[in-house]
Formats: C-alpha cells, sequence, structure tokens
C-alpha cells in the first residue's frame, strides 16, 4: 500500500498546476494534441539537422574529394567508424551513397513531412477548427511513437555491420533487393532496416491521416462551415488524402521488397539478372523491376504535395495577418488545392521517362504534368496578389513566407522544363534536377515552415522570438540557399551527374583534358564545386542563430501583449497562451469566414471568427469571399 | 473533458467519429490490397514462365471461404443483438465469429506446412520437378546415406548425428579460411560441432602475429628500426610470450595476440582476433589520416596557386604498400612506421578432412566442384586441396526425391521459341536419358500420360466438334499436356496395378481410379498407405550440377508463391487483428455495456466493419489464388 | 438506419438470406472452374473463365459491402470519401497497366519479348 501511495506522491510532485497528470503522461505519453505536436516538431528539427550534416559531409566530398574530413565534420564518428567507412579518413564512394540515400529518406519522410503536416498540422487545426482535440488522441499518440520507431530503426543502421540504406532514397529494385546481400541476418542489413522503419512510418502516417481526417469532418466547431476553414485546414484535409490514399502502394512495395531480401521472392527480380558479386543470381526471376517504380512514385509524386501543401498552408495564414488584407482569392485556392490533389495521382510516371516508357503513356503524364502546375501557380499568384496594396508588417514570420514566394517560384519554374520528356531524357539525373526539387524543398518548404514556427512560437510559448537573432538566420540563410542551389542547375544543363561522389569524372577529366560525354562541359563548370560547398557550410552557420533564439526564447523572450498578439483573426488565438488542455475557455463557435481584415462595416481592422455579432443586427452571413 | 460524437453521431454528417476514420482507413486498405492486385496482374501478365494456374487445393480454400462468409453473418448478428440490448446473445455471436476466426487460421496453417515441406526443383533443362526430398545423414565414417523419412535417416547413423534435407551442400574441405571480422557465430560452432562428431580437428598451420596498435614498431624516420631488428624484437615477443604463457593467458605487446601453430578453432579465437583487428584498422585509418592530412598541408604550402586536380596527385597516398613497412638498401624501415599490417583472416586445417553439411541458406554463389571452394555468405571459405589432389571438396551427395509432379511446360515454352516440336525436347530430356538411373519409371508414366491426354483430346473433338476451318474447337491445354501432376501419378500407377487386365483411357472404370477433387486435403499425400503401397511417387536421384533452382513451395520458388504468401500473409494479419478486437469487445467490454450500451454497439460495428472488409477481400482472393 | 428493434429483427432475416447466397455464390463459383460442362471458353482455364470468377467475386463482394457494411444506406460523406480511394485504386492500376502496355518504340520489340535482342540489331529503315 506504501508503495501505491509513495508513487502517488511522486507523480504530484511533478504535477502543473492545471493539470493532475504526471509528468511523463502530460510529456511523453501525452495523448494532447498541442504536446504531440511538439514532440512530432522537435524530432522532425532534430532529424532536419542530422539529415543537413550527412549532407555537408557529402558537399564536402564533392568540393574536396582527395581530403580527408575536417575535424568539424569528423568528430561525430568513433575510430573504428572512421575505419570502416573513410578510406584515409576521405569518403568513399559506398559510404557516399549510404549518405545521399539516408539524407533523401531523412528530409522528406523524418524531417519535412512530420515537420509540416504532423507538427503543423497537430497543433493548428483542432485550435483552428475550434475543438479540444483530435478525433482519437491515443491513435495520435501511436502515430507519433512509431513514427519515431521507425526514424530509429532506419537510423540505427548506420553503427551496423552493414552501413545504412545505400541505393538511393528511392530504394529502386532490383539494385536494393541485393545490396547487403552479404549480411547473414538479413533483418539487420540497412537495406531491409529501411523497409521495415519505412513500414513503420508508413503506418504512422496512415493512422495519422486518418485521425486528421476524421477532426476536420466531424469535430469542427458550431458554425465552422467547410468555406468558413482557414486555408490551413483545407490544406490539412487535401494533404491528409493524399497520405491516406498514396502511401498504402508504396507500403506494398515495401512489403514486397521486405519478402524479395528476407525470404528470396523475385518481385522485383527480373529472370536471368546478373551481379558481380553472386553471378547469375539465385533466384526465380520473373519480376518487375517496374512494377517498384510504378508504387514508389504513386506515393513519390503525391509526397512532393504532401511535403508542399502544409508550407503552402503556413504562408497563407501568415499573409493575411501581416497585409491586414483578406486572403485574396481564398475559394480559387481552395479549388486549386483540391484539384491539385487529384492531379497528384496521375503524373507519377513523369519521374520514369527514362524507363523505357511508350510514347503515348509518356505524353499523357506530360500533359498532366503541366496541367498540374495551373492550380499551382493559381495558388502562387493568390498569395502573391494578397500582398497588393497591404499595409505590410514585415516582421519575422512576414519575412519568411515573403521570401517563400520568389524562391518556391524558381523551385516551380524549373521543374517545368522537366516535365517535358524530351527535355528531360537529357536532364534526368543531372543536379539540374537537384538544384529543382531543392529550390522547392529548402529555400521552398522549409521557408514557409520556418515562416510558420515563428508565427505560431508565441502561441505555443506565450513569448515571441528575437527579431535581432531571427534577422541574424533569415538572411544569410536566403543568400547561402542561393549559393547552394543556383549553381547545381548551371552544373546540371552541362551534364553534371547526381552521383558523381568524388566530384565527378568532372575533376579528372579537367586534369586531364579529357573529353566526356557531354564535351568538355561539365569541366567548364566544375569550379563552383567548392563554391556551394562554401554556401552549405556558410548555411549551417546561419541556422546557429536559429537554434539560440529557439530555446533563449521558450525562456527569455519577449511576452506577448494578449493572447492575440498579431490580432488575427482564426480561432487559434481565442484560446489562452498556451493553449490549456481541451484548449478553448468558451463555447466556440465560427461566425464569419477566416479572414475579415480591414472591413469597412466593422471597427477596427479585423473581425475575428469567434466574436459574436451584434444582437441588435439581424445575424446575416457576410460573404466569405473578400473579393469584393 | 471528452471529445464530442464518440457515441452520437454529428448532426450534419450524420456519423460518429469512429465511423469516420474506419470508413477512412478502409478506403487506405483499398489502395493496399488495390496495389497488391495489381502487382498480381502484371507480374502475372508479363510473367516469362508458365504461371501455375490453378496450383493450389481446392478444399481448404472453399472451406476457409465458408468459414469468413458465416462469420460475417454472425459478427452482424452480433451488433444486432446489442442493439437489442441482448448481451448473452451478443456473446455466442461474437464467440462464433472468434472460432471461425480461429479455424480459418489454423486451415491457413495447414496449407502453408504443406507448403514448406513441397520440394521442387528447376532442371537446367527447364523441366520441373516437384515432391518431397528424402533426408540424408552423414555417417560417422564420413559416408552419406539417405532415407525418405527423418526417422529413418536417424537410423543409420550409430552416433545419432543430424539427419539433413537432401538438398544440402556436403563439403570436404582441407582448410577453412575464417574472415576474423565477420565469422557468423552460429555457422562457427555448426562447422565446430559437425568437426568434433566426426572425429575431426580443425587447427592453425603456422605461428601468427596479430596486431592491434603497436606504436612505432618498426621505428621512426630519425630512427628507423633495421629488419634485422624487427625480427629480433618479434623472437623476443614470442620468448615473452612463451614465458609468461602460463601467467598471462594470450596476449602480449599492446592489444596484440599471438596464435601459435597448433591452436584449436573456437568462436572465441575468432572473437579475440576480431578486437585486435579492428583495433588495427581504426589504428591505421588513424595514422593514414594523419600522413594524408600532412601531405596536403605540404602540397598547399608548396603550390597554393594550383588547382585543386592539380594538387590532388601529389598529395594521395596511393595504397597500403606504400606505407607498409618501406626498407632502403641496408634493411632499415623508411616510412610507414605507424601503420600495421592487419590479419583479416583466419586459417584453419582439418585433419582429418571430413565432409561438411553446408546449408544452401548461408553460401554466398553456388558452389562448383572445379571451383575447388565454398564461399559462406560471412565471407567464411572451405578450401579443397590443391588440383591434382586426390581431394574433390564438393561431394556429390545427390538430392533424391519422391517425384509427386513433373512439369515440361516450361521446356515446352522454351522449344516452342526456338522453333522445335516440344514433344521431341521433352522426350530427349534428362529424365528419360541413359544418365537417369530411374528413367524406366518416368517412361512408363510419359506413356500414360501420352495415352490419356490421346483420349482426352479425342473426347473434346468428340464433344465439342469442329470449328469452319476444320480445327477442333477444344483441346487440351498446354497444362494437361505437359504437366503431369499428383493426381495423374496416383491415376496412372492405379491403373498399372489394376487387378487383372489394366484399363484402356476409353474404359469406363479408366475414370473411375482417378482421385476425386477431396482427395489429398493439402496437397498430395505421401504418407497415405495406399498411395504409398502404390509406388504412385516414384524416387528420382538429381544431380546437383543438373539443378538451376531448387526451393521448397515458398515465396523463392516463382512469383507465384511469392504473391499467394504475401497477400494472404498480409490477409491472415488482418484476420489476426480483426479477431483480437472483436476479442477484446467480447471479453473485456461487460463493464463499458452496463455504462454505455450504445458505444459498444458503435464499437461492435466498427470492428464488424472491418471484418466484412476482411471477409470481402477473401471472396477476392480466393478464386484468384485457387481458381485461377 | 435500421435501428429500432422492429427494424434489425427485419434485417436479420435480410443477413441470412445474404449469407445463403454467399454460399450458394461460392459453390457456385468453385463449380465453374472444376465441372467440364461448366466450363465457358475453351477447355480449361482461360480469360473468359477469369472473368467470369471475377463477376462472381465482385457480385458476392457488392452484397458483403452493400448489406453487412450497411453501405445501402449510407452517409454523403462515406460514399464520396470511397468514391475517391476507388478512383484512385483504378487510376493506379490502369495507368501502371498502361505503362507496361505501351509500346517501345525504338526498342527492336519481338512479340513477347521486351528486351533488346542482340541477334536482331535495330536498322533504320
Amino acid at each position: 500500500m506504501s508503495a501505491e501511495a509513495v508513487a502517488t506522491d511522486h507523480g504530484h510532485d511533478h504535477d502543473d498546476h492545471h493539470h493532475d497528470l504526471p509528468f511523463y503522461k502530460k510529456y511523453i505519453w501525452s495523448t494532447d494534441h498541442k504536446v504531440i505536436g511538439i514532440q512530432y516538431a522537435i524530432t522532425a528539427l532534430l532529424f532536419l539537422a542530422f539529415g543537413f550534416f550527412l549532407m555537408m559531409v557529402m558537399r564536402w566530398s564533392i568540393a574536396y574529394p582527395e581530403e580527408p574530413l575536417p575535424g568539424y565534420l569528423s568528430w561525430i564518428f568513433s575510430d573504428e567508424w572512421k575505419a570502416r567507412w573513410l578510406q584515409d579518413g576521405r569518403v568513399t564512394g559506398e559510404t557516399y551513397n549510404m549518405f545521399g540515400a539516408m539524407h533523401g529518406t531523412i528530409m522528406v519522410f523524418l524531417g519535412i513531412v512530420p515537420l509540416g503536416f504532423a507538427a503543423f498540422g497537430n497543433y493548428i487545426t483542432p485550435l483552428q477548427i475550434g475543438t479540444i482535440d483530435m478525433a482519437f488522441p491515443k491513435l495520435n499518440m501511436m502515430s507519433y511513437w512509431l513514427y519515431l520507431a521507425g526514424g530509429l530503426t532506419m537510423c540505427a543502421s548506420f553503427f551496423m555491420e552493414s552501413g545504412a540504406a545505400k541505393s538511393g532514397w528511392t530504394n529502386y529494385a532490383p539494385l536494393a533487393n541485393f545490396a547487403d546481400g552479404q549480411i547473414v541476418n538479413q533483418f539487420l542489413a540497412g537495406q531491409t532496416q529501411w523497409l521495415l522503419g519505412m513500414v513503420l512510418l508508413i503506418t504512422s502516417s496512415l493512422l495519422g491521416a486518418v485521425n486528421f481526417l476524421t477532426t476536420l469532418i466531424n469535430l469542427r466547431a458550431k458554425g465552422m462551415t467547410w468555406m468558413r476553414m482557414p486555408f490551413f485546414c483545407w490544406a490539412m484535409l487535401v494533404t491528409g488524402f493524399l497520405l491516406l490514399l498514396a502511401f498504402p502502394p508504396l507500403e506494398v512495395a515495401a512489403i514486397m521488397q521486405l519478402m524479395d531480401r528476407t525470404v528470396g521472392s523475385s518481385f522485383f527480380t527480373p529472370s536471368g539478372l546478373y551481379t558481380s558479386t553472386a553471378g547469375v543470381i539465385e533466384a526465380s526471376g520473373g519480376g518487375s523491376p517496374l512494377l517498384y517504380q510504378h508504387l514508389f512514385w504513386f506515393l513519390g509524386h503525391p509526397e512532393v504535395y504532401v511535403l508542399l501543401l502544409p508550407a503552402i498552408a503556413c504562408v497563407a495564414e501568415i499573409i493575411p495577418v501581416n497585409t491586414r488584407k483578406p486572403l485574396w482569392g481564398y475559394k480559387p485556392m481552395v479549388w486549386s488545392i483540391v484539384i491539385l490533389g487529384f492531379l497528384s495521382f496521375i503524373v507519377w510516371a513523369h519521374h520514369m521517362y527514362l524507363t523505357g516508357m511508350g510514347p503515348v503513356i509518356s505524353t499523357w503524364f506530360q500533359t498532366t504534368t503541366v496541367l498540374i502546375s495551373v492550380p499551382s501557380v493559381i495558388l502562387l499568384t493568390s498569395l502573391i496578389v494578397s500582398l497588393w496594396g497591404g499595409s505590410i508588417r514585415f516582421n519575422m514570420p512576414m519575412l519568411w513566407a515573403a521570401a517563400f514566394l520568389p524562391m518556391f517560384g524558381i523551385g516551380g519554374l524549373t521543374g517545368l522544363p522537366l516535365a517535358f520528356n524530351l527535355v528531360d531524357l537529357h536532364l534526368h539525373d543531372t543536379y539540374y534536377v537537384i538544384g529543382h526539387f531543392h529550390y522547392v524543398v529548402a529555400p521552398g518548404i522549409l521557408f514557409g515552415l520556418f515562416a510558420g514556427l515563428y508565427h505560431w512560437f508565441p502561441k505555443v510559448t506565450g513569448r515571441h522570438m528575437n527579431t535581432f537573432l531571427g534577422h541574424l538566420h533569415f538572411w544569410p540563410s536566403l543568400v547561402f540557399m542561393n549559393v547552394l542551389f543556383f549553381p547545381m542547375l548551371i552544373q546540371g544543363m552541362a551534364g553534371f551527374h547526381r552521383r558523381w561522389y568524388n566530384g565527378g569524372d568532372a575533376y579528372l577529366s579537367k586534369a586531364a583534358d579529357s573529353e566526356n560525354v557531354f564535351g568538355n562541359t561539365v569541366a567548364e563548370w566544375i569550379h563552383l564545386n567548392p563554391v556551394m560547398s562554401f554556401g552549405a557550410f556558410m548555411l549551417a552557420i546561419a541556422q546557429i542563430p536559429f537554434c539560440i533564439n529557439f530555446f533563449l526564447s521558450i525562456f527569455a523572450g519577449k511576452k506577448i501583449k494578449n493572447d492575440n498578439p498579431y490580432d488575427a483573426t482564426t480561432l487559434e488565438w481565442a484560446t489562452p497562451t498556451p493553449p490549456p488542455h481541451g484548449n478553448f475557455t468558451f463555447d466556440v463557435a465560427a461566425y464569419r469566414g477566416p479572414y475579415e481584415y480591414s472591413r469597412d462595416d466593422h471597427e477596427g481592422d479585423f473581425f475575428p471568427q469567434w466574436e459574436e455579432p451584434k444582437r441588435n443586427k439581424p445575424a446575416k452571413e457576410p460573404k466569405t469571399s473578400p473579393v469584393s | 473533458m471528452e471529445i464530442p460524437y464518440t457515441v452520437t453521431a454529428r448532426k450534419d454528417t450524420g456519423l460518429f467519429n469512429s465511423k469516420v476514420g474506419i470508413w477512412l482507413f478502409l478506403a487506405s486498405e483499398v489502395m493496399l490490397f488495390g496495389g497488391l492486385f495489381s502487382g498480381y496482374v502484371f507480374l502475372r501478365i508479363y510473367a516469362d514462365y508458365p504461371w501455375p494456374e490453378r496450383a493450389l487445393p481446392i478444399v481448404p480454400g472453399l472451406i476457409n471461404t465458408f468459414v469468413l462468409i458465416g462469420s460475417s453473418v454472425t459478427v452482424v448478428f452480433a451488433w444486432a443483438a446489442l442493439k437489442m440490448r441482448e448481451w448473452r446473445k451478443f456473446q455466442i455471436y461474437m464467440g462464433i465469429t472468434i472460432a471461425c476466426a480461429a479455424i480459418f487460421m489454423v486451415l491457413k496453417g495447414i496449407e502453408y506446412k504443406a507448403k514448406l515441406e513441397h520440394q521442387a526443383v528447376r532442371m537446367d533443362d527447364f523441366a520441373i520437378i516437384e515432391g518431397h526430398a528424402h533426408y540424408a545423414v552423414v555417417g560417422d565414417d564420413g559416408k552419406i546415406s539417405h532415407a525418405d523419412t527423418k526417422t529413418k535417416a536417424k537410423k543409420l547413423s550409430d552416433s545419432g548425428a543430424k539427419p539433413f534435407k537432401a538438398n544440402a551442400i556436403l563439403f570436404k574441405p582441407q582448410t577453412i579460411d575464417f574472415s576474423v571480422a565477420r565469422a557468423h557465430q552460429p555457422w562457427v560452432e555448426a562447422v565446430l560441432e559437425q568437426a568434433a562428431k566426426r572425429k575431426s580437428k580443425l587447427v592453425t598451420a603456422e605461428d601468427l602475429f596479430l596486431y592491434g596498435s603497436i606504436r612505432d614498431y618498426a621505428g621512426t624516420e630519425q630512427e628507423p628500426l633495421s629488419s634485422k631488428g624487427r625480427t629480433n624484437s618479434e623472437a623476443e615477443l614470442v620468448a615473452k610470450y612463451a614465458n609468461a604463457e602460463e601467467k598471462a593467458g594470450h596476449t602480449f605487446g599492446e592489444r596484440s595476440l599471438y596464435i601459435p601453430a597448433g591452436t584449436e578453432l573456437s568462436y572465441d579465437l575468432v572473437k579475440q582476433a576480431r578486437e585486435v583487428y579492428v583495433s588495427g584498422r581504426s589504428h591505421n585509418a588513424v595514422a593514414r589520416t594523419a600522413i594524408l592530412k600532412a601531405n596536403w598541408k605540404k602540397v598547399k604550402a608548396a603550390r597554393p596557386e594550383d588547382k585543386y586536380w592539380e594538387q590532388a596527385p601529389d598529395a594521395r597516398i596511393d595504397s597500403a604498400t606504400q606505407l607498409d613497412e618501406q626498407f632502403d638498401s641496408e634493411g632499415n624501415c623508411i616510412s610507414g612506421s605507424k601503420v600495421v599490417s592487419v590479419v583479416s583472416t583466419l586459417s584453419f586445417q582439418m585433419s582429418p578432412p571430413q565432409p561438411i553439411v553446408i546449408d544452401r541458406g548461408w553460401v554466398k554463389r553456388p558452389v562448383k566442384a572445379q571451383e575447388g571452394k565454398a564461399e559462406l555468405r560471412d565471407d567464411t571459405s572451405f578450401n579443397a586441396g590443391s588440383a591434382g589432389d586426390s581431394a574433390p571438396g564438393l561431394l556429390s551427395s545427390p538430392l533424391i526425391l519422391a517425384v509427386d509432379a513433373i512439369d515440361f511446360r516450361w521446356m515446352a515454352q522454351k522449344a516452342e521459341e526456338a522453333g522445335k516440336e516440344p514433344l521431341e525436347v521433352i522426350e530427349k530430356s534428362w529424365i528419360f536419358s541413359e544418365e537417369n538411373k530411374h528413367a524406366k519409371y518416368y517412361k512408363r508414366i510419359w506413356k500414360n500420360h501420352k495415352a490419356r491426354i490421346a483420349e482426352l483430346e479425342k473426347e473434346l473433338l468428340e464433344g465439342y466438334g469442329r470449328d469452319k476451318e476444320g480445327n477442333a474447337k477444344r483441346v487440351p491445354t498446354e497444362t494437361d499436356r505437359y504437366r503431369i501432376t499428383w493426381q495423374d501419378l496416383v491415376h496412372y500407377a492405379r491403373v498399372d496395378q489394376h487387378e487383372g487386365r489394366p484399363p484402356k483411357p476409353s474404359d469406363k472404370e479408366y475414370a473411375d481410379l482417378r482421385p476425386k477433387f477431396w482427395d489429398g486435403f493439402a496437397g498430395p499425400n505421401h504418407k497415405d498407405e495406399e498411395i504409398h503401397e502404390l509406388h504412385a511417387f516414384p524416387e528420382l536421384e538429381i544431380p546437383h550440377q543438373k539443378v538451376s533452382l531448387q526451393s521448397m513451395f515458398t515465396p523463392k520458388w516463382n512469383t507465384y508463391y511469392a504473391v499467394y504468401f504475401t497477400i494472404t500473409g498480409l490477409h491472415g494479419l488482418h484476420v489476426i487483428g480483426g479477431a483480437i478486437v472483436l476479442g477484446y469487445y467480447l471479453f473485456f467490454s461487460k463493464g463499458l455495456y452496463r455504462r454505455n450500451p450504445e458505444w459498444l454497439a458503435n464499437r461492435v460495428e466498427v470492428g464488424g466493419l472491418f471484418w466484412h472488409f476482411v471477409d470481402l477481400v477473401w471472396i477476392f482472393l480466393f478464386p484468384i489464388l485457387y481458381l485461377m | 438506419m435500421a435501428d429500432t428493434p422492429e427494424a434489425i429483427q427485419k434485417a436479420k432475416k435480410q443477413y441470412i438470406l445474404i449469407g445463403l447466397i454467399l454460399f450458394v455464390f461460392t459453390v457456385v463459383t468453385v463449380a465453374v472452374a472444376t465441372v467440364p460442362w461448366l466450363d465457358f471458353g475453351d477447355h480449361g482455364f482461360d480469360s473468359k473463365d477469369a472473368v467470369i470468377g471475377l463477376l462472381i467475386a465482385t457480385f458476392k463482394a457488392s452484397l458483403v459491402a452493400s448489406i453487412f457494411m450497411h453501405l445501402n444506406h449510407e452517409r454523403k460523406t462515406i460514399y464520396l470519401v470511397l468514391l475517391i480511394s476507388a478512383v484512385m485504386g483504378i487510376v493506379l492500376f490502369f495507368l501502371t497497366g498502361w505503362a507496361f502496355v505501351d509500346p517501345i518504340e525504338y526498342g527492336n520489340t519481338v512479340e513477347g519479348d521486351r528486351f533488346y535482342n542482340p541477334e536482331k540489331p535495330i536498322t533504320s529503315d
């Protein structure tokens, strides 16, 4: 009896004065959507930092392939690890492949998706639609832990005999079927761990998507009709559907490849395959490597929009607040995002032009790919036009959001040439592709997410982030992102291949003055390698102010003046700060659209969704479309 | 604080949360199984080998279909009982449902077991032979004997050596090399155990020095150590070791190991060597990295103007030899003093050489007699004696099967592709040739088969007539012609051994002798006495070099079985998951029933929806996998 | 929704009936596959048998979905969700299928041979 009593008392010591939950239940095994959102955010930021580190090692290898890693990159490795994976301290091709594959996987599946969709989505969505929590809080908790388990499973393989996965982030078969084949226990091979981790991540995402969609469908507050939902929630709705329907085929592919690797089936192994280590593979054959690619890219392309939509959603929330203007074209934007979601399912094979698809189907995918740029352009244009005539407050979130627009624009526009079959045949697997999608993801999506971080930080902590450190973070990031990524486009058009781990044959061809397949054009642009790497290292330094700012501001940032420091209209600002368990202190309802700024018929320049209309006037619905 | 709409439906959607959730989840399940079915369709359509159509015994699948449909009815009754607030009835119906799930899984288990015990062999001439492999055992004298069951095989060895499936590899090594870094403990121990059983020893042939991180072993640049000096100091170490043997154990020097000739193999020894190896490798990596860094410093200081790729060749350190001991004309060691040579393989002699049974899954690539070695996946190498030696290495250990099906479809397909007459190619194949000492059984079976097919052809012609062009409307299929099933074998054996005159195919009683479709519940029954006495399943001795692929009926055998195991396995996991959830409602929900019966009814409805979906998937799986 | 006791009583009879229909059609689908005189198309298994088998399976599945899973009277939201999912499933299947079927014109495709055949080099004509 006494033991129990002690245990309870012990729990009380850690109690917050608001609730009776013990510490571990409140902050670790939590079912509260806000805590889970924060857990996601912190985990994802850590994974992003790790992925960034992998990238720096790779950039070192590309710029200075003949030199050992410098101390500031290699201190993290033990001597034994270095002896196994580095050659005289230099990055080997195998290690580069491993880092490349894991950089891609970590950034996409463990960094940006959890940060954009899971962290922001979890924290903001229930607040914005005016409900107390997600529909299935326990499921929500399970999503997070499955995600963490999946991420750790993948990363654990760095320390195994095989090392982590090395077959690219796309894990193409049949290469990925046989990589690490020498490992006796296939479940402990990096390549298999990748698949196991992926199955866990997919399961986590599926549960998350079910949860989000149910919440959005069934738990909206009184008066929160579909067209009164903030754009952010619409983005989450579409993202949820993308995850729900696009991930299962990848799960199928992962399970099939898992079978191929562990029990020797031949789903993706063609007949008569020969490898240098095993000779003619002892497998039944009869499988189809292309099937893997189809299943992978059926997820792969919607996944791009899973990355993008949360970022665009953050920006779409921040712009109206800081321009004090309604979002321009709310309805077209909603329709665009829905159509975008649909179209993203029928464009996937533009990643596969080089696999020998026939001309008819190539034309189909080329056409749909070009089509999908229409809703994307509508979204971006609406955001840009939203700035027009506004009295813009250039606070930190707005700076990031403003930078998002042109940066994402470059990313999108450089994608257009890749949509065309003929151009893609030339540019496929060059640094042009790398440049294109990094422009989309890094200065594009990440800037959007940074904007969101700065924007909602006060709601989460009750304090603003420091502006000076913020500028110190923003400006160098903006400059060095471009120093890092713009040269990629140039090099790519010259034919610089994305998998050249040692700065490419380019160094050799320069030295020997030889010609490669692209003539000597690669060599002409080879001097950009160190420049880009310099950009990468400076970009890393530029993140230091952010880290300091982030932790410092939690404890010492400027306190916010009230619960709605930006005079915003959406429901998350109607809660106490930080929102308690249960979120709202009053019976919340939405009386109007989400972006009622600077209305002539209302005093003050904003009219919050939750503010009850005056009694004496008959409640007349204001038009939700801000165009008037 | 309670989440709204867990029990009652929301007004505008008309749904409670978990119902929205389950349907969303089922939508993603549709994509999951949709992806699997798509995979199945494309693998089947594009298979470059004859697909095993209608390969599974129907009865277990049929019973399982009934069972699942029945459980679908009872689960909906269980829900209705709850709605009517009849707890007792709910318990009964739910109990039946869960019992059905158990029956389903047991039947599935029986089916799986039959597959996993069924051996299949693809010959190098594309004949496919199926059957049960005999067991083999290596006697204490090293002689190999076969028997058709495990118990019989066990009796063949006096000391009770372990019988193994005859598809294992038997190798008689002179020496075995173990990779220090990778030797796999269970395999090392298996080798040791077998050697001990056959009274053979594994010992090192010569003295071995393993160096971990000897500092300045060969002296320094300023003070080089002569090679004579090296030998002396080595001798000193040996002496030191010999003196200190009793006291100090096996280590001497700095993290080093001395293994005198004649040391017996043990995994501990390998482990000790591994520690030394790892530390030696780390030591070298650190030393070489430092040297490379120093080189670069020198080169950059000397030629700062030069481009990177011009400096690189001078800074490079080429290979281990340049860094290892370099001697001047007087025999003084002048460079590479810091790098030690690491021992990565330990070689053991087997005396006297005895056969070792190697599992097929252990080898890196198929073992060929002329190569004189067998390489395992952990880099262990079994070496036969040198060329001209009497020791053969790979022992002939034929795979002996009790054959229960022969399939010439693939051979016929290959023959047709090559423009040859299939029947001629088949009749000239190995199985009917002089080389096969059991050929006469098979010639007889083939004769019977041809007679039956001729009769079938006649019957079809008589039954359905000819079309306008004079061709028979219906003809026997490729499967009829070229696949001899176990039913055929039993049939022919019964015909041949019919009391009195064997009936002709045209006789009425001929057809009566054929096994019925419920015979052989989960496949051919080798144990059935009647069949056994018939000798319906004759023996066949297959030399290993004639085999191009062998496997049990596992996913490895071909993509059909891969699909079968993957889809039914996933479906089985769904059944188990569903049964656990329903079981929870049955056994742990009385309290909830008393408190809030409507809530429990909702839960059961949702669980039931999942259960119906599992049933629905099976409704498709049954015809696709069993009937097509 | 059939929530009143009377409605549930009535529905129970329906469930039994549907269960019986499912049993019968399971037998039918096996019979079509095994009994010679119910063999449509050519002798033995062929595409016609596959179509018949799948049609019966689809019919059975739709019974399960509409009666047991109550999809015959469900809410709009759920129909919408399932519609989207069905469309995407069809997209996955048919676009992938199309990509497999569409011939590669720059190869020397021989009927049934999807790979480059060195014995028949590509000639320009």
